[in-house]
């Protein structure tokens, strides 16, 4: 008897060896004492709201620790950053800098009410006798009514081109972001003001709002365009607003659309009384299309831009340096435009490993309103070809390597070869 | 901006307002019970595949992190099975349903989108890519999905997922 119910058990253990994939009662005991251990654990943790588990976790699997999951209440941290090394070819000088470090934190206060923001930090040291500067990039609230109609308000990044609200380093080919969605798109733009943005018909996606507006007073350096206008929230002068709209299709693959930004920046005269009444208004637009197939990524953009008003804007500027020697006069900018074509290719794509060559062509054409009476004429580096080789060196979808080599036609100083690390969480 | 432009935007956002109104939908498409239900006709019961050291061994390669859960609830008939699944694509968790028969994906459906940007990857244009795809060498997808400008963790995310309801459905099946 005691043989016969040997061989049961033995039989029926056989009978219960389950195939590979199968627990055993063993491994299912192991696996809720993990469990148990896990929870316990969370029970001896403080409490976090950022670990909350979403309402659906828990219903379809015992996800026990949700670090990043955004729960209603909750709060999580993202960010971006990025090194960079440049050798310059012509005066042999080499830098290395920590170009950014990027920091947000994302609020979620219901299913509908998000927070968005980010402060970045530039050149790694911020004092009042080094280069670095620490700013909001973002810090805005967007209320989800549908997919097709978000309202947003703060300070967010304005839509026009590729780079300006998809600009951590391992999105984008190349060391150093492009010129054109620098100098003439002055990336990484942001504005404040209120908008509207959703996606309809599967895949278009618009962005209209209204918006403060640069302040040609405030301009200094007429080799990037307007740029050197830009208020960037801070105190900025708001007489003069500036509207913007911006339409984008996506579907796998593909990506074509635009945007303008237009309003006048006078703002009545309030960084250079010599703008008072003057209009100078600004416009800005793009187009730009992306095309990924077969491991092959195709990328193009034209940007085109006027600033009126710019003889009035070079006069102002001269009778600033009369009334402060210090201020140095110069050319306005009165027209802008740029484009680049891109090319890659991912020659080798093994899990997260992914290396991918590219080559990129820009143009930049930056017109200045000359006053020969006063010896302010046009910058010669403000007609620029600048092309770059180079490659990218994925080894996780969210670090990046990357190293290049630029050549410009004009200002032969910029000439170097750049070598880059940059990553996102 | 002149005054008359600026009225026209806010009468334009009111308007827009007042037609979202008639429409508000959250960022929940599908209730996930609903999703399953609609796959088998009735809601099943549902099974459990218990994710043993090798099974989590295996998930962790496909997802690049430990898988959070310790047991995956399914729902499954003769030849096809249910999994609903999450996973971060930037910041926020996306929840997908993926029907697996056959050892292919039959059918995927973004049921809660939660990211501010991305949204494309919910509509059938991306998903469609998923349809019979099944698993290759080293549990990757036999086939290339073409990415969205813009979405690219939200596009990895849903691949990632993809690749582990197979995977799970392989296992659940020996």
């Amino acid at each position: 008897m005691k043989k016969f119910s040997f061989g049961l058990a033995l039989a029926a253990a056989f009978a219960a060896a389950p195939a590979f994939g199968q627990a055993t009662v063993d491994q299912k005991l192991q696996i809720l004492q993990q469990e148990i251990d896990d929870l316990k654990a969370q029970a001896r943790r403080p409490a976090a709201p950022t670990q909350q588990a979403s309402p659906y976790s828990l219903d379809y699997s015992s996800m026990l620790d949700r670090s990043s999951g955004l729960a209603n209440g909750g709060t999580n941290i993202v960010g971006y950053g990025e090194v960079g090394y440049s050798k310059f070819r012509q005066s042999g000088n080499a830098t290395a800098d920590l170009q950014r470090f990027v920091f947000g934190f994302n609020h979620r206060f219901d299913e509908r009410l998000t927070l968005h923001s980010e402060v970045e930090f530039e050149h790694a040291i911020v004092s009042k006798d080094d280069e670095g500067e620490a700013e909001i990039e973002q810090a805005w609230l967007n209320y989800k009514m549908s997919d097709a109609v978000n309202f947003k308000g703060g300070l967010f990044l304005i839509p026009l081109g590729i780079l300006n609200e998809t600009h951590e380093p391992p999105t984008f080919y190349g060391v150093m972001r492009n010129q054109v969605e620098t100098r003439i798109i002055p990336t990484t733009w942001r504005e404040l003001g209120a908008g509207v943005h959703g996606i309809v018909n599967e895949g278009i996606r618009y962005d209209v709002g209204i918006t403060t507006n640069f302040d040609s007073g405030k301009l200094d350096d007429p080799t990037t365009g307007i740029r050197s206008a830009h208020q960037e929230g801070q105190l900025a002068n708001a007489r003069n607003l500036a509207v913007y709209g911006a339409l984008n299709y996506r579907r796998p693959g593909l990506l074509v659309g635009g945007g303008v930004f237009t309003g006048d920046t006078g703002q009545n005269g309030a960084s250079n009384p010599a703008l008072q009444g003057i209009p100078a208004r600004f416009t800005l637009w793009d187009v730009h299309a992306q095309y990924r197939v077969a491991g092959l990524d195709l990328q193009a953009l034209y940007a085109a831009g006027t600033l009126g008003d710019a003889d009035k804007i070079t006069a102002a500027t001269v009778a600033a340096n009369l009334a402060d020697p210090s201020v140095t006069p110069f050319a306005a900018p009165k027209s802008m435009k740029g484009a680049y074509v891109q090319a890659a290719y991912h020659v080798y794509k093994q899990g997260n490993f992914d290396v991918a060559p590219f080559v990129r062509y820009e143009r930049i054409d930056i017109r200045q309103a000359e006053d020969p009476g006063n010896n302010l004429f046009q910058n010669p580096n403000n007609n620029e070809r600048i092309k770059t080789l180079g490659v990218n060196v994925r080894v996780h979808p969210k670090v990046v390597l990357k190293g290049d080599i630029q050549r410009y036609a004009t200002d032969k100083s910029q000439d170097r070869f750049d070598l880059g690390l940059g990553f996102m969480f | 901006m002149s005054w008359r432009a600026r009225r026209a935007l806010v009468l334009l956002t009111l308007a827009l307002g007042a037609t979202a109104a008639g429409w508000v939908r959250g960022e929940v498409y599908q209730e996930p019970d609903a999703f399953v239900a609609e796959i088998f006709g009735t809601k099943p019961a549902p099974k459990v595949l218990w994710l043993t050291k090798d099974i989590q061994a295996q998930a962790a390669a496909i997802l690049g992190h430990p898988p959070v859960q310790l047991r995956q609830r399914y729902w499954s008939d003769a030849h096809k099975s249910v999994w609903i699944l999450e996973e971060i694509g930037k910041e926020e968790l996306i929840t997908a349903g993926f029907v697996a028969a056959d050892g292919r994906i039959d059918h995927v459906r973004v049921l809660v989108y939660r990211e501010s940007r991305g949204g494309e990857v919910r509509y059938p244009t991306f998903l469609k890519q998923f349809k019979n795809s099944t698993l290759a060498h080293n549990n990757t997808l036999d086939r290339d999905i073409d990415g969205i400008a813009g979405a690219t963790l939200s596009v990895g995310a849903m691949e990632r997922m993809a690749r582990l309801a197979l995977f799970f459905d392989r296992m659940s099946r020996q």
